[in-house]
């Protein structure tokens, strides 16, 4: 009879403990809101509060404060709490966002980057198309029916950025670079002025494979696609989603990078960190950096301290110019915010509504530091890039970034390590280094 | 148990009956999205009422048998919920064009077909085979050595033990970004050009992380075994004579052999599953310049690193399911042979 009650109660224990799995389940997906929200504090309290509230996962870390401060307005404006969630630094966006959906806790607005990034997203998205900022930009990204799907936040720009004292210093009239022969001869005439200039290398240009492959392999193969070419010109991403490239501009583009490769800090060449590189351009040891307008925000935080050392010298920006005439650099918006078919959509649009006017975009161009895409905006953002922009922009001399349609991960898994094995020296010269990309792409593309 | 009766026999199945009703009615709910918040304790108490019922049955002959399988039930559950169905998942998934989101048509074999096509996943395969063997050697070795220094009367082996023992609690993904450093920074006003960027090197350069990262954690169990060798057996050994080399060889490593069994098969399997050092040190990153013809891109890849790109960053979740599938098989092959060996030497000992 003992041994009856002692089994009845390790019973009753048992049952215990399934109740309390049970009980556990139904506050399970708030608890799993909040592990993973762990990297903002803000964001479980609402996850938690469920019903009213929506949630925006933010793809830029570096603007996290900004955003929630917005967020705290609209709060105090419309009563309705805006929790930010913001990831970076490594972090597979869309593959967190894929575990969120499998865990229904999908957030209303996310970050979206590129085709491959809204094609996950096919048919589960908001039509922006009548949202009243819809008419106020160009820069909404568009699905292959012509919707507005994408809500644009920001504007940010791939070229050349060079330091306006060492050119002034060393003679060289940025406007003057406009082309192969003109860009060879800056580059000596700083190379052999380099210890007159304090310079450690001519150019800050950085092709490790692991972490700046985005740089390289997106960033730097975008004007191969697109610098000096009209806004709606897709001939180059066309033929890139058949598998293809055209050989005779992509050797004039191999030949620009064999000349970076020459020219830049064999100490980081092929092992350096983005962070080493922008430290060095806003030390003032290089007189040129590739990379693009975002470097900005870096100099003018991170790197703040040797940036004023510097002299907190002006910046600007030149194309690309592989070639005589190509005369643009590249400005978009580099990501997307997509709002997800809810019940909350309603109140995701009106929050996208807000940040669109003025209230909001006072909190995303002077706080968060973007440039606005909206054409009604009449702030403008403290950095260091931002007149550049606009005076590209106003020249109408500015090309699109249709690398955006890159097949998924090119630059991570091909371009990344191609352009690295180049300035290593396993490719030899600009024709092999043409052949390489061409049957890796076909490969790549085939698959 | 003189209760057997028709009235209890009722009472049974009636719980039986009412709790299986509940259960499936809770799951039905679900399925069709209802956001009834009596879901979870209707189900919950659907369970309980069906095994008190299963409890309850008046039978003598299954009694006990029932109570076992009760008391399984929680364990057996958790291990179906989080590996049967995923694998029985997983295995299904494989067979379809799933983007990780939602799936539109099945494709039978094709993703099998697919991965043996491809150069850069049978070179990931290929690296792993020799990377296992390397690392199973290495480990061991550097690990026995270790082993015989701290068993040795050494003064403050204590201190050497934790020592050797320390890189083995910090995670690999710290450890690949230290390295990676190290590499990068440090070596690199010896080497020139860092060990990381070629692929050569670069595997060395994992193989050194990973013996550095796991050879203490193996020293650990030969000193067990070292320790455990008897003291009498030795002792003997000194009387008549034997050297410390004969001792080594003839005492020690065949009184140790089940140990090293162990080690073996603890550094095949894991070297096998080598992620997050390969991840955050080199990143798959480094090239080969033909391999079947190919020119490959993903030099120092490992299969783990490689199931994961071809989900995650490839954007292909079923082609890496399928490649999943072959991992497992082979890793599932390596277990057998393992508990068949463990099993053999036990009746021996």
């Amino acid at each position: 009879m003992k041994k009856k009650l002692l089994a009845l109660a390790l019973v009753a224990a048992m049952a215990m403990g399934l109740v309390a799995c049970g009980g556990g389940s139904a506050s399970g997906s708030s608890d799993a809101a909040a592990d993973d929200a762990a990297k903002t504090e803000e964001a479980a309290a609402p996850a938690a509060s469920g019903e009213g509230d929506i949630r925006l996962v933010n793809g830029k870390i570096e603007v996290d404060a900004a955003l929630k401060a917005a967020a705290e307005a609209y709060k105090a404006e419309t009563g309705v709490t805006v929790a930010i969630e913001s990831m970076g630094g490594g972090v597979n966006i869309q593959d967190t966002l894929k575990g969120y959906f499998q865990a229904d806790n999908m957030p209303d607005i996310f970050v979206c980057g590129s085709d491959a990034d809204f094609g996950n997203w096919t048919g589960k998205l908001a039509d922006l198309s009548n949202e009243p900022w819809a008419a106020d930009t160009d820069a909404g990204y568009k699905d292959a029916d012509g919707k507005i799907i994408g809500f644009p936040y920001t504007t940010e720009a791939i070229g050349l950025a060079y330091n306006a004292d060492i050119l002034e210093k060393a003679g060289i009239d940025p406007a003057s670079i406009t082309g192969p022969e003109s860009m060879k001869a800056a580059f000596e005439t700083l190379d052999a002025k380099k210890d007159e200039l304090g310079l450690t290398a001519v150019i800050g240009w950085c092709c490790e494979a692991k972490d700046l492959y985005w740089s390289t392999g997106s960033h730097s193969f975008a004007n191969y696609l697109d610098a000096g070419l009209a806004r709606d010109d897709t001939t180059y991403s066309d033929l890139l989603a058949e598998g293809k490239i055209d050989e005779a501009r992509f050797q004039k583009y191999a030949e620009m990078i064999a000349l970076f490769n020459q020219y830049s800090d064999p100490a980081l060449l092929t092992s350096g960190t983005y962070d080493q590189q922008i430290l060095g351009f806003a030390s003032g040891k290089y007189a040129f950096v590739t990379q693009g307008s975002w470097i900005g925000a870096t100099m003018t935080s991170d790197d703040a301290e040797q940036y004023a050392a510097a002299g907190n010298f002006k910046v600007g920006m030149i194309p690309y110019a592989f070639d005589e005439g190509i005369d643009t650099i590249l400005t978009n918006s580099p990501s997307w915010w997509a709002v997800f078919e809810n019940d909350n959509t309603q109140k995701a649009k009106d929050f996208l509504t807000w940040l669109a006017g003025d209230a909001g975009q006072k909190f995303l161009v002077e706080d968060a530091g973007f440039i606005s895409p909206f054409k009604s905006c009449k702030y403008v953002a403290n950095d260091p890039f931002a007149q550049t922009i606009t005076d590209f922009t106003a020249a109408g001399k500015t090309s699109s970034w249709h690398w955006l349609k890159n097949k998924a991960s090119l630059d991570q898994n091909v371009l990344g390590q191609l352009y690295l094995d180049y300035a290593l020296g396993n490719i030899p010269d600009a024709a092999t280094f043409t052949q390489v990309v061409s049957q890796q792409i076909a490969a790549y593309y085939a698959q | 148990m003189k209760t057997n009766t028709a009235g209890s026999k009722g009472l049974s199945v009636i719980l039986m009956a009412a709790g299986a009703i509940m259960t499936i009615a809770a799951l039905a709910l679900d399925f069709m999205g209802n956001k009834a918040s009596f879901r979870g304790p209707l189900l919950v108490i659907g369970v309980l009422a069906f095994v008190l019922g299963v409890y309850l049955f008046p039978t003598l002959k299954h009694h006990r048998k029932i109570v076992y399988v009760i008391f399984l039930f929680p364990l057996l559950f958790a291990f179906v919920v989080t590996v049967i169905i995923p694998l029985v998942l997983g295995i299904f998934y494989s067979m379809t064009d799933w983007t990780g989101i939602q799936f539109t048509k099945f494709v039978g074999l094709a993703n099998y077909a697919a991965m043996f096509k491809d150069p850069a996943f049978i070179w990931s395969v290929l690296m792993t085979f020799v990377f296992v063997v390397i690392n199973m050697v290495l480990v061991n070795l550097v690990a026995f050595l270790l082993a015989l220094l701290c068993t040795s009367g050494l003064k403050g082996d204590g201190f050497f033990r934790a020592a050797y023992f320390l890189p083995n609690l910090i995670g690999g993904i710290v450890l690949g970004y230290i390295w990676q450093f190290v590499f990068n920074n440090v070596l690199i006003n010896i080497t020139k050009i860092s060990w990381l960027v070629q692929t050569k090197t670069a595997m060395l350069a994992i193989v050194i992380v990973y013996v550095w990262q796991y050879a203490g954690y193996i020293m650990l169990i030969y000193i067990t075994g070292l320790t455990q060798v008897p003291k009498d057996v030795l002792e003997a050994a000194s009387i008549d004579g034997a050297d410390a080399k004969q001792t080594l060889f003839q005492i020690k490593i065949p009184m140790i052999a089940s140990t090293i069994t162990i080690c073996t098969f603890l550094t095949l399997t894991s070297a096998f599953k080598q992620f997050d050092v390969n991840l955050a040190l080199t990143g798959g990153t480094g090239s080969v310049p033909n391999f079947m013809g190919a020119y490959l891109t993903n030099g120092t890849q490992m299969l783990a690193l490689n199931i994961y790109n071809t989900a995650v960053s490839k954007n292909n979740y079923s082609l890496g399911q399928a490649k999943a599938v072959l991992f497992f098989i082979i890793l599932a092959c390596v277990s057998l042979v393992q508990v068949r060996i463990s099993n053999s030497k036990e009746v021996e000992l």
